[in-house]
């Protein structure tokens, strides 16, 4: 056991990707992602800090601490446009995590922290790859740190608000049409946002969620752009400049339901309007040289409608199985599709396993496919356009513990 | 023991991470036979580039990229070229003196009459001797032979029809011992495929003299010669592509130096400039012509020598104006004597330097009237055509690549070599792609083009 959260920290330390979805990694507990990604209409402890803060008041026990990692490891290929070139990323293992401690301080109010890496994304091409020009490597990642209050109304309903604290991170390299050329972008920001969420379990049949996440806007301010250029270049290119940029991390709204079968199956879908369309630019203004560095480089992302269905048995007190699958519609814009963030119409299975040795403490294990369609797309102010086509594997484990 | 079993699930879940298939592309020859591939042209064709025929030139030439695509649909055995021996190779220039043998240009620092260094293309051994060169030259490959690819630097389409390129060193190199000209050594490699490239040297040779040397091709000697050319191509039926003529003023040698390139600063240079030329003014009143010289403050047009102004030829000091901005200033002027020894303001430039509206128009003329000729061949023979005239034009406002940006700017464009007037690496690639889409399109076949990024620009210190 020490073993296993030992490894899992270890390498939530390796930055991590994700191939659905833009940008955007919903893999905040191991019971939800092996149920389809679906938690808005559940009650799954300390996890629904992140999944609907409104059920979090539901908790049964007094303390509740959870923890978890998943282990993305993400393939695309890509075959350029009227050429018989292939590529493949090359991407670092990505390890979204979790961890979430929440306590009642009364019986109807729950308050709780959660730590989650809700987006980011790391895509690794060859260096001499055809579109070395538009990126050769990215990592981008965000941690959101939410203190969370949750309050239950009565039995039935539940609600409750997070306020968080998002760190943004990001990193890439992309190749200049010079000899040996290249620049790099790095940069740290931060900034606040919230979420807010409703549960509502009208008796022992049916539960319903609905939960906001509220976009939060990384603007990056004064990062660091270094410039490898030949020396006759360096006067209008130099070495070390600094850069502003900001990337949203889009609003979501989920509507969640949960139906139990019987004591044994639970039936459950939802669907999550993510507010993508906010992503209409990503500009770069620099501090030196701008007239010949500035850019604006068109994203034009639209609102994506991502649905869920999802399925978990409990055989026994000791295990339960889960299972779901959904579609999500990639936010791209198909004239504006860069290879940085290769976000294609994916449809995701998952697997879900859980253990509960002792009655307080359950092993939880998922596993996420992601298969994204092959599809033609273009980046159409650098005249790039090819056939892509991505695979993910993600398994995932986390501990629970309440008491 | 329980998390033993964990471990395994975890392990199994890693190992089935499986890798996304796209299917290959999957070439296709249609209807065309690439088995033995020869290519027929000038220096766009050998190579040629930064002033100079070299190895690596060579090995970028778009024919050379063009075999090597031509090999996925079953091109046989080496695309042979006759490579020169060194990598900084040989170009050549006639001089008043002789022959004077250069190396390639290489991107470098060059120092100003003013003292001021500016990066310019410079000699990429400027210490070469004139013998070594020469011999590297005048060598000749013809044992390596022959070859598939025939182009030949300065080739005017009636040149190869006739005895006269032997006194051209670049196809006197590699002359097979029975030939007498380029067009006889077609049979050499009995072609199943071709790319005709020709006609550019009928107007520039004369372009870049300035109008005031050499002579633009007339009409029917570049149709008889390239008939005669295309017969012999296509004579067992042999398929191929036939390129036209780009308009050669849009090329950096045209357009790199401003018409106004005289730039005063000082009102007391500017009252003497004008002060001296008041007996010129005065006299073309008197002669009731138009032509007026006069300076002011900030940018300038030269003044150039024009012959063609209607003065007996006594009066030859005369015959001079300023230049229209509509002209053009060519690359090859001293530009050291535009900034110390007062060519343009005091000194007219001399009319190999400059081409008039009249020689523009006398250019563009003659290349659409090929172009027109091209066409018609290739609608009487199974060639594709490849409007390289428009496909080259589109670079005047800007092309992007794979994120790399192009236009027809000397060495800041990206397209061109350090000549101006030859295209670099990159260029020839999209050359090749351009070949290649119209050899596609007309054949219905289906061949993989190149990846523009693998070929290097222009490269700077």
């Amino acid at each position: 056991m020490r073993k296993f959260i030992y490894i899992m920290l270890l390498f939530a330390i390796a930055t991590w990707s994700a191939h659905a979805g833009g940008y955007q990694v919903r893999l905040q507990g191991q019971k939800q992602t092996g149920i389809g990604l679906i938690g808005t209409p559940f009650n799954f402890g300390a996890s629904s800090m992140f999944y609907n803060p409104g059920a979090l008041s539901m908790m049964k026990n007094k303390y509740d601490f959870s923890l978890g990692a998943s282990f993305i490891m993400g393939k695309a290929v890509f075959q350029k446009d009227a050429t018989d070139y292939q590529a493949k990323t090359d991407n670092p293992i990505g390890t979204p995590f979790y961890f979430y401690g929440a306590g009642k301080i009364t019986d109807k109010l729950a308050v709780g922290l959660g730590v989650y890496t809700p987006f980011g994304t790391s895509t690794k091409w060859d260096d001499d790859w055809a579109g070395q020009m538009l990126i050769q490597n990215i990592s981008l990642q965000a941690i959101y740190y939410q203190l969370t209050a949750s309050y239950q109304i009565n039995e039935k309903i539940g609600i409750g608000a997070g306020f968080v604290y998002a760190t943004g991170k990001v990193k890439l390299n992309k190749a200049l049409p010079y000899n040996n050329s290249e620049v790099n972008l790095e940069g740290n920001t931060s900034n606040i946002g919230f979420n807010v969420g409703i549960y509502f379990k009208p008796n022992d049949k049916f539960s319903f969620g609905i939960d906001y996440r509220s976009k939060i806007i990384m603007k990056m301010e004064d990062g660091d752009a270094t410039f490898t250029v030949p020396s006759a270049l360096s006067s209008n290119l130099p070495k070390d400049n600094k850069f502003d940029a900001e990337l949203p991390m889009p609003a979501n709204l989920d509507f969640g339901l949960a139906f139990n079968v019987n004591e044994k199956l639970t039936l459950a879908a939802e669907v999550n309007w993510v507010m993508w369309s906010t992503y209409d630019s990503l500009i770069f203004t620099f501090k030196e040289s701008g007239d010949l560095l500035n850019t604006a480089n068109p994203r034009e992302y639209k609102d994506s409608w991502i649905i869920r269905i999802g399925g978990q048995y409990k055989l026994n007190d000791k295990l339960t199985f889960r299972a779901g699958g959904y579609y999500d519609p990639t936010p791209t814009n198909e004239k504006y599709f860069n290879p940085e963030t290769i976000s294609l119409n994916t449809t995701g299975l998952t697997l879900g396993l859980s253990y509960q040795p002792i009655e307080n403490l359950s092993i939880d294990l998922s596993y996420l496919h992601l298969f994204g369609q092959e599809a033609e797309k273009a980046y159409e102010p650098d005249n790039f356009s090819g056939k892509y086509k991505t695979q993910v594997s993600i398994p995932g484990i986390g501990i629970s513990y309440s008491f | 023991m329980k998390y033993r079993y964990l471990l395994y699930i975890l392990s199994l879940a890693i190992l089935t991470a499986c890798e996304p298939k796209i299917d290959e592309f999957s070439p296709s020859k249609g209807s065309a036979d690439f088995t033995t591939y020869l290519a027929f042209g000038n220096s766009l064709t050998a190579g040629y580039a930064d002033n100079a025929l070299y190895s690596g030139g060579q090995e970028n030439s778009y024919p050379n990229i063009l075999a090597n695509q031509f090999k996925t649909v079953g091109m046989q055995g080496d695309f042979k070229q006759p490579l020169m021996p060194t990598n900084n190779g040989v170009g050549v220039e006639l001089i008043s003196t002789g022959l004077f043998f250069h190396t390639k240009y290489i991107l470098g620092y060059a120092t100003d009459c003013l003292g001021q260094q500016s990066l310019a293309p410079v000699f990429a051994d400027p210490d070469a001797s004139q013998s070594d060169l020469q011999t590297q030259l005048f060598t000749s490959v013809a044992d390596q032979g022959p070859f598939n690819n025939i182009g030949v630097a300065g080739l005017k389409s009636y040149e190869a029809i006739s005895p006269i390129c032997q006194f051209n060193p670049y196809y006197a190199r590699f002359k097979s011992p029975d030939a007498n000209f380029v067009l006889e050594e077609i049979p050499k490699i009995n072609p199943t495929f071709f790319t005709l490239w020709l006609g550019a040297n009928d107007v520039l040779r004369y372009a870049t003299a300035g109008g005031a040397g050499d002579s633009i091709t007339s009409m029917p000697l570049f149709s008889s010669s390239m008939d005669a050319i295309i017969t012999s191509l296509t004579q067992y039926g042999t398929k191929g592509a036939i390129a036209n003529v780009p308009h050669i003023t849009s090329i950096p040698f045209f357009n790199t130096i401003p018409y106004n390139a005289i730039v005063l600063t000082d009102q007391g240079l500017v009252d003497a400039l004008n002060l001296g030329y008041v007996p010129y003014n005065a006299f073309m009143e008197a002669m009731g012509m138009e032509y007026r010289i006069n300076f002011q403050l900030g940018a300038n047009p030269m003044v150039i020598a024009d012959p063609t102004i209607p003065l007996p030829d006594s009066l030859a000091m005369l015959k001079i104006r300023q230049i229209k901005n509509t002209e053009l200033v060519l690359l090859s002027i001293p530009q050291d004597s535009i900034k110390c020894a007062y060519w343009g303001s005091q000194i007219p430039v001399p009319d190999q330097f400059t081409l008039s509206e009249s020689e523009i128009a006398a250019i563009s003329n003659a290349i659409d009237n090929y172009n027109i000729k091209i066409k018609d061949l290739a609608s009487l023979h199974p060639v594709a055509l490849v409007d390289m005239n428009t496909y080259l034009n589109e670079f005047k406002s800007g092309m992007v690549f794979d994120g790399i940006n192009f236009n027809v700017k000397f060495i800041e464009g990206g397209l061109f070599s350090l000549d101006g007037v030859h295209l670099n690496h990159r260029g020839y690639a999209l050359i090749a792609n351009y070949f290649i889409k119209d050899i596609n399109r007309t054949f219905n076949a289906n061949i993989p083009q190149v990846n523009i990024t693998d070929y290097p620009g222009v490269q700077f210190p």
